[in-house]
């Protein structure tokens, strides 16, 4: 004797039309949201894994921020010491045309007056800011560095040797200042020092050659120190195309992770309204099956 | 009874009922033994007890896995990544703002951005503790109405149990009675885990799985609920004993699970992660100086304990000079600040860095949720098979009984043959014998 089926079909129909329509609502989120997994339970390891890539995605985009500020940073200090280095080399040329048997007494004061010029200058340019903050004053960013007394004409530095140092990328840091110090005050050559003693010693007509090599070592002192600024904005410039580069396998990795596949999102939604027209043409077959009443005489 | 069948088709819970006939005691005369007939012994419901106990079973880890995974699934709302909930979005937003704070450490927009931050913070946390603090009560709610829901079940339970053993006497049919006790069980296992014990005279004894009386004969035995002296939540209580911890299976078991273990674990991790990221930051906070150079004081009120840390976490300074990212005092230091930058990147959060330790909590939740649903799946499927077995030989078939009115019509009409044949050979004889 066979086994006795259940007569009643239809609650099995209804919970497939159900789980029909269950797929077809999660084909339709994925089409309609682009991602496969749009709640932790889809796929808890790959919600998981993009907590990690979020937060790297969002510290790329400030480290983008931050680095475009320190650029305009570094470009400023740059610049700055591009100024200082022509007022150096207009300073030597003073002192060279100051040094020459051809100028007297009076045309050495007058050269000296444009030295004191470019003092003041270069004075101006070492106390530059950017943003509110000093550039060249070590930490010490809301005190002018650099003071020049009045009486003497000696400028003395009122910065600090501070240095800092700040992330670019993850885990890549960069120098972010040099202190006014070592600039401008450096005891391997002097940005000041060599300017006030060119000026001296155009006033008083002795010594000027020695000054002019004071300045050539100041000069290349500055330049050394300036490099500094370049091989930062040339590191800024790396972290940028990293985080570029980074940010685009982090968007990659979120589209395997939680990416749905179109292809086959429309196919599951078809391959589902497919079925559950199926199974809805079914069950009102079965609702409307004749049994053996139909056939008995009334 | 095929008319009786056909008429409860589609009522739940019903049994196809079948008589049960047996042929009527034969009589002798001399050497001839005589049938009698036919006599209908009992009425008999079909049913497989079981299946019954299958479909009970199945039925309540459903329940439980149903109400499990109805405030699983809000939980994960909460924390959902793939929508930008939850509180990776905050905590990389407050270590955002320290990045740039490192980068311009005097600028008070800069400083501004790092408070607005970490108020955001806390915000997320106290939020999120909060909306688990209320699915917690909700659930909590949802226990003392399934426990009163058990009560008015079992009560009915009892009387349909009494009216079934006054009704059991040999040739009374209870089958409607039974039909009507099981669709009671059915009930009552989707709500808690229970089990049968025939007592005989068609009684049926049912307790809790671990044995604590629901109804015994006529009498219902109701749980009670009371409020825990520690935590103030809803303990269930079966003739003066919790048994809480005893509730194996069904929506009340789902509701214990969420309330007691899945919520308190998710509230637990919050509490940690709150804890050690504050503590860590204000650690390295009162190791700088402030905008004004004096040494800086916690950037959030210090958290006593761990418990509670994330529903009470809260900022403690409102000026923005007061956030320490220096070292040495002065303005352009950011050594500090690059100090709390790193704290992303240290295994500050039970050994673990902050967004791990959170990317581990976010894994638990979908995964809690996702294995109950699997298990859903599969018990689902297991329920199906059996109330389809169940089907086969409890459920009427319309087609079956039809076959029966027309076999049981055909045997009528055979027997009134019969009968007119006899009613005319016993006129003939009378008519003959008639002077």
């Amino acid at each position: 004797m066979s086994i006795r089926l259940n007569p009643d079909l239809l609650p099995s129909l209804l919970a497939d039309i159900q789980l029909s329509l269950k797929n077809e609502t999660t084909a339709s989120e994925q089409l309609a949201t682009g991602q496969a997994v749009n709640q932790l339970s889809d796929n808890p390891g790959a919600a998981a894994s993009l907590v990690g890539n979020a937060n790297q995605s969002s510290a790329d985009d400030q480290y983008q921020q931050s680095d475009a500020t320190l650029q305009g940073k570094f470009q400023v200090a740059d610049a700055t010491l591009g100024s200082v280095v022509t007022a150096l080399n207009a300073a030597i040329s003073l002192g060279t045309e100051g040094a020459s048997g051809t100028v007297n007494a009076a045309d050495r004061t007058a050269i000296a007056a444009q030295v004191q010029g470019l003092i003041t200058q270069t004075l101006g340019l070492s106390n530059t800011t950017y943003q509110g903050a000093y550039l060249f004053s070590g930490t010490a960013v809301n005190t002018q560095p650099f003071v020049q007394n009045a009486a003497t004409g000696a400028v003395t530095y009122a910065g600090n040797a501070g240095a800092t140092t700040v992330a670019i990328s993850n885990g890549d840091n960069v120098g972010a200042n040099l202190p006014g110090s070592q600039l401008f005050q450096n005891a391997a050559g002097s940005v000041f020092g060599a300017l006030q003693d060119l000026n001296t010693s155009l006033l008083s007509g002795t010594g000027i050659g020695a000054a002019v090599t004071e300045l050539q070592t100041a000069l290349t002192q500055v330049s050394t120190n300036r490099v500094f600024y370049d091989n930062g904005l040339s590191q800024l410039t790396s972290a940028g195309n990293y985080l570029n580069q980074d940010k685009l396998d982090l968007s990659t990795q979120v589209n395997s992770l939680v990416g749905a596949d179109p292809v086959a999102a429309a196919s599951n939604f078809s391959e589902s309204q497919i079925e559950e027209q199926s199974l809805l043409a079914a069950t009102s077959k079965v609702l409307s099956l004749p049994t053996l009443f139909t056939y008995l005489p009334a | 009874m095929a008319s009786n069948n056909i008429a409860n088709e589609n009522t739940p819970g019903y049994s196809r009922e079948v008589a049960n006939l047996t042929t009527s005691p034969t009589v002798d005369e001399g050497p001839l033994t005589f049938g009698t007939g036919v006599e209908v012994q009992s009425v008999i419901s079909l049913r497989d007890s079981v299946l019954d106990l299958r479909v009970n079973q199945e039925t309540q880890q459903q329940g439980q896995l149903n109400a499990f995974i109805g405030g699983g699934q809000q939980i994960q709302e909460l924390f959902n990544q793939t929508t930008g909930a939850g509180l990776q979005t905050p905590i990389t937003a407050f270590f955002n703002s320290v990045s740039q704070l490192s980068i311009t450490p005097s600028d008070p927009n800069a400083r501004q951005a790092v408070l607005s931050a970490a108020q955001n913070l806390t915000t997320a946390f106290n939020q999120a503790s909060g909306s688990l603090a209320t699915l917690q009560q909700n659930t909590n709610l949802s226990v003392s109405q399934t426990v009163a829901q058990i009560n008015s079940l079992t009560t009915q339970l009892a009387a349909v149990n009494g009216e079934v053993t006054a009704n059991s006497a040999p040739g009374e049919n209870v089958g409607s009675l039974v039909d009507q006790r099981q669709q009671l069980l059915n009930q009552l296992s989707n709500l808690v885990d229970i089990s049968e014990i025939n007592a005989g005279n068609g009684s049926l004894t049912v307790t809790t799985s671990s044995g604590a009386p629901l109804v015994v004969g006529e009498q219902s035995f109701a749980l009670t609920s009371q409020p825990n002296a520690t935590t103030g939540l809803q303990d269930v209580y079966s003739q003066g004993t919790d048994i809480t911890p005893q509730i194996s299976s069904g929506q009340l078991a789902g509701e214990i699970q969420l309330r007691d273990q899945e919520i308190p674990a998710i509230q637990n991790s919050l509490d940690t992660l709150a804890f050690d990221l504050a503590t860590s930051v204000n650690t390295v906070q009162e190791a700088g100086t402030d905008l004004n150079g004096a040494a800086g004081g916690p950037l959030f009120v210090p958290p006593t304990a761990v418990s509670g840390t994330a529903a009470t976490l809260a900022v403690a300074i409102t000026n923005p000079s007061k956030i320490a990212a220096s070292r040495d005092g002065l303005p352009g230091d950011n050594a500090n600040a690059n100090a709390l930058l790193a704290l992303q990147n240290q295994n500050i959060v039970a050994g673990q860095t902050p967004l791990n330790y959170y990317a581990g909590l976010v894994f638990k939740i979908g995964n809690d949720v996702s294995t109950a649903l699997a298990s859903q799946t599969t018990g689902s499927a297991a329920l199906a098979q059996a109330e389809n077995l169940q089907g086969g030989v409890s459920g009427v078939d319309i087609n079956e009984e039809a076959a029966n009115l027309v076999r049981y019509q055909n045997a009528y009409q055979a027997s009134a043959e019969v009968s007119a044949t006899i009613d005319t050979l016993l006129l003939y004889t009378i008519t003959s014998f008639t002077p």
